[in-house]
């Protein structure tokens, strides 16, 4: 898996202790009303945890960032495929390409959620995919001290609209999104390389562009300056394994899998 | 001039004049603009749940600080703005219509993790 830049793990661990802290004065406030419902449903299920290097589970969090994601879903179902929590507390919503303005917009702009910040958009290959790439944006809610995940998918020729008219940090990541990964961005309005050097071609992140790029740079003394030639490699650094480097271990398959399904409503009926 | 907020300690933020007449305005609006939308979406009922609480929390207290208190979400110029927000969202929604059945499912094993080979 390439993601781009992944900053948020670090910032969790610390809202994680905060939210303990303050777990009566309770963040969204739609949730609000249901904590406690969903904390007695919790406890019965999850067993205490008492070694001490493993990270503790928050009821009181989990419940939370569950009602909210049943809340979005409720409010959007045209665009919200799945809602799902990875890693204990991380809330995922898992939407269609068209509808990547419609939530975020949403996720701003709406009084329960209020995600005024857009912290990364990040990029992700998997080539035996249809839709290969995933683009994963990152928010954050200042107000009620919270994170969300939006992600959707696309392919190399189906392009993604912008979302710089909501998030003007948006500009950037685009860009980068696009250097890396070649993932198009429609009604950009400046979108460029920002990371590779002048006159570079290809998408340095796809999974089938090789480790040593396709040109090498050197001096030459003849002509008295830097030239860029065409890579010449033996033949059996060419080889590339588009599998995943853990696929020899036998427990990453049988692994329990890393996200849990929020039911939504659309899905109980 | 004890009793008048001279700042609101926010940059950009200037002190509102007169919250209460604002806050009714914008607060109608929404309700205006959330009527043209069906009565089973979920949008609709959230927000207007939500609207109709704050603005009778803001019609019961003449005192600012007593909203603020009750309402919880800021000083009264930051809910003016979460207000201007939601106006602006809700009239993009009437557009967009997220209300309506999903528009397509995901392709299978598109969000499987680890992948399918």
């Amino acid at each position: 898996m390439n993601i781009v830049h992944h900053y948020s793990t670090h910032f969790h661990w610390f809202q994680l202790e905060t939210s303990r802290k303050e777990n009566s004065r309770v963040t969204l406030r739609l949730v609000c009303r249901n904590a406690v419902r969903s904390l007695t449903a919790e406890v019965q299920e999850v067993p205490k945890e008492t070694r001490p290097t493993v990270r503790k589970s928050n009821a009181i969090a989990r419940g939370q960032l569950k009602d909210f994601g049943k809340y979005a879903a409720e409010c959007l179902p045209k665009y919200v495929q799945k809602v799902q929590i990875t890693a204990g507390d991380e809330l995922e919503l898992l939407i269609v390409p068209e509808g990547v303005v419609p939530v975020l917009q949403f996720l701003k702009d709406n009084h329960n959620a209020q995600f005024a910040n857009l912290v990364d958009i990040a990029g992700m290959d998997v080539p035996n995919r249809p839709y290969r790439f995933e683009i994963i944006y990152n928010l954050l809610s200042l107000r009620y001290n919270s994170r969300i995940r939006v992600k959707t998918y696309t392919d190399e020729l189906t392009p993604i609209e912008s979302c710089n008219d909501i998030y003007k940090a948006a500009n950037w990541y685009e860009r980068e999104i696009w250097d890396m990964y070649g993932v198009f961005f429609s009604n950009h309005p400046d979108l460029r390389r920002i990371l590779t050097d002048y006159g570079f071609e290809g998408h340095p992140f796809r999974k089938d562009f090789p480790l040593s790029g396709y040109v090498e740079v050197r001096y030459d003394d003849e002509k008295k300056r830097v030239v860029v030639e065409p890579l010449e490699l033996a033949q059996e650094f060419r080889k590339f394994d588009l599998s995943a480097p853990w696929e020899q271990f036998p427990n990453f398959r049988r692994a329990l899998p890393a996200s849990e399904t929020v039911e939504t409503e659309e899905k109980k009926k | 001039m004890a009793g008048v907020k001279a700042t609101t300690g926010l940059t950009g933020l200037a002190v509102a004049k007169n919250p209460h007449h604002s806050l009714g305005v914008l607060y109608s609006k929404i309700l205006r603009t959330l009527q043209k939308m069906p009565e089973s979406a979920a949008y609709r009922k959230h927000t207007e749940e939500i609207i109709k609480e704050r603005s009778q929390m803001l019609k019961a207290n003449a005192c600012i600080e007593t909203v603020e208190k009750q309402i919880g979400c800021g000083q009264i110029e930051e809910v003016i703005v979460q207000a201007e927000n939601e106006l602006i969202l809700a009239r993009k929604m009437l557009n967009w219509k997220p209300w309506e059945p999903l528009l397509k499912q995901s392709p299978p094993n598109q969000w499987s993790w680890p992948p399918v080979q």
